[in-house]
């Protein structure tokens, strides 16, 4: 947030240089800068303040002291709770917007402490997931009702904790996520909220491989990955190559189609090195079709990228690359023979790859209009 | 960012008393099945203290979440976590053992010498297709440092948990009994 703020200085000397910004404009536009930075930093540290609380009422449970009777520490979160509430509609009436986040924050901590101390007060085992499903919901009542992101995100975190314990303990797609999911994007779509994309397709990528994560081990590492590994790829692919159809349709989403492409391509790539990963090592041949199709799709995107002017894209195409770049090198560390052969084709793919980049990279200087 | 509507103070009263009666409806479901619900008391096997989100507790191991292959009731294709219901009798010496186990809950009603449990499913082993399940009453959740207190006590003594279930196969757990002597009996709040 400051690094921006920052660049935006720089920027606006250059805006004023050109004649594009007046300089009465441009005091304006300082001005409202240095009164969004001191209420910025004071409600990030606001916010820090509300997860140590949090903290601080979820080991207070665990400590499960008898100082106070069960009653009393019910009753103790419970005025909690309702304080924290009455604490972000006052600051949110003084303005102190952020401030008003960090309690609404504090009371859905509040909550999931209060979950668990019943469930201590009674030895309620049942089925722990479903204690965090209930404070996910509360989590998404919380946003919706009193348009906070925070507790938005609160809730998308929850949500995908239920739903990855679900998969770990039950060893299958939890499905159940999905409807969840769909609410707290919708959600973030009615605030307005820049970030609900970020954390709903974070979110959702996330689920798909735990999901596929969980499968592989229960089914064993070796034998039942192979084809969950491929529809998480196949997943992925769809995910980017839809998100580049959009984009091409319809300009105005072009950069969310773009964050939507970045967390898809995260899907396919996971699945391809877990499926590279997770190969037993004779089968040499599919792991250069693995390689190959895996530098291709890399070299895709970041040629859509330079092409879209979408520079996220560029970077994590070229992170990618490196990754699989560097796997390769130590996966081939077998048999000399095959280490030959290996690199041998490999170094003619990646060749290949460098030229068509090469091409690709000029192609992107040729038309300045389209750089990122 | 949080709006500030003409109606927020009621949209944040809205939001802590939905949480508020969330958490009271599963305190008030708890009491009334702790009141209501029929008492049996099973025999527990020695338990060790753990520590977790909840803080300390004891794991209570219940002969009764094995259920023998020679038990009428489903076996195939059980899913982990999967819900069961299991009947448990009350043979002549007192003791409650597994009779039946099936998806469904059984027909006929309990009586004092029968109860039905809901369970999950934990794991099938042995070629007699023996089930493990679990019944929801395995963790028994102590003051800070009591729980090794309990681990010796549970070494030397006989104990028992002494367990609430209502009809629909719900259960709770009651209070601990040590030697035949109610020990951590536990308050409805």
């Amino acid at each position: 947030m400051l690094t921006s703020q920052n660049r935006l200085r720089g920027d606006l000397e250059r805006w004023i240089a050109k004649g594009w910004v007046t300089p009465g404009g441009a005091e304006a536009i300082r001005a409202e800068l240095a009164a969004r930075r001191g209420p910025g930093l004071a409600g990030t540290l606001a916010v820090l303040a509300a997860v140590l609380l949090g903290f601080s009422a979820m080991s207070f449970v665990a400590a499960n002291w008898q100082g106070l009777s069960k009653l009393m520490r019910l009753l103790l979160l419970g005025a909690g709770l309702w304080g924290a509430y009455g604490l972000a509609v006052a600051l949110a009436a003084r303005g102190l917007q952020r401030f008003a986040e960090a309690a609404v924050l504090a009371g859905v901590a509040i909550f999931g402490a209060s979950i668990m101390l019943i469930s201590q007060m009674y030895h309620i085992e049942g089925n722990p997931p479903e204690a965090v499903l209930l404070w996910a919901l509360g989590a998404l009542l919380a946003g919706v009702l009193l348009r906070s992101v925070t507790a938005l995100t609160a809730a998308a975190g929850l949500a995908l904790l239920w739903s990855a314990w679900m998969m770990t303990l039950g060893g299958s797609v939890h499905f159940a996520f999905l409807p969840l999911w769909a609410a707290i994007a919708l959600a973030f779509h009615w605030l307005g909220a820049a970030s609900g994309l970020h954390i709903s397709l974070a979110t959702l990528a996330g689920w798909l491989i735990t999901g596929v994560v969980a499968l592989a081990i229960d089914r064993g590492i070796y034998t039942g990955y192979t084809t969950h590994c491929a529809v998480l790829s196949l997943i992925g692919t769809a995910g980017v190559v839809g998100a580049a159809m959009v984009a091409d349709r319809m300009p105005r989403l072009r950069a969310a189609a773009a964050v939507a492409a970045g967390y898809a391509s995260l899907v396919a790539f996971w699945g391809l090195w877990m499926l590279q990963l997770l190969e037993p090592r004779a089968d040499l041949v599919r792991l250069i079709v693995l390689a190959a199709i895996t530098l291709a799709m890399l070299v895709a995107l970041v040629a859509w990228g330079w092409r879209s002017g979408q520079r996220a894209l560029v970077w994590l195409g070229y992170a990618g690359f490196s990754i699989e770049i560097l796997f390769l090198y130590f996966r081939t560390l077998g048999t000399l023979l095959n280490t030959s052969l290996f690199f041998l084709v490999a170094s003619l793919i990646v060749t290949c790859l460098a030229a068509l980049a090469l091409r690709l990279h000029r192609h992107g200087q040729s038309t300045p209009e389209t750089r990122p | 960012m949080i709006d500030l509507r003409k109606r927020i103070w009621g949209a944040a009263a809205a939001v802590a008393l939905a949480q508020t009666l969330a958490l009271g409806w599963i305190v008030v479901d708890r009491i009334q099945l702790l009141r209501k619900g029929q008492e049996i008391v099973l025999p527990v096997e020695p338990v060790d203290p753990r520590s977790l989100f909840r803080g300390d507790y004891v794991i209570l191991s219940l002969p009764v979440r094995r259920i023998p292959g020679s038990v009428p009731g489903e076996r195939g294709n059980l899913k982990r976590g999967e819900a069961l219901y299991v009947t448990l009798e009350r043979n002549a010496a007192g003791d409650w053992a597994p009779a039946a186990a099936g998806r469904e809950p059984p027909k006929g009603e309990p009586s004092r010498d029968r109860v039905v449990l809901k369970a999950r499913m934990h794991f099938v082993s042995g070629t007699a297709k023996d089930l493990d399940v679990r019944y929801g009453l395995e963790s028994y959740f102590v003051p800070e440092g009591k729980g090794k207190e309990l681990e010796k006590l549970v070494g030397k003594r006989q104990v028992q948990v002494m367990v609430a279930v209502d009809r629909n196969g719900n259960s709770a757990i009651k209070g601990l009994v040590i030697d035949g002597k109610r020990i951590y009996d536990e308050p409805l709040i």
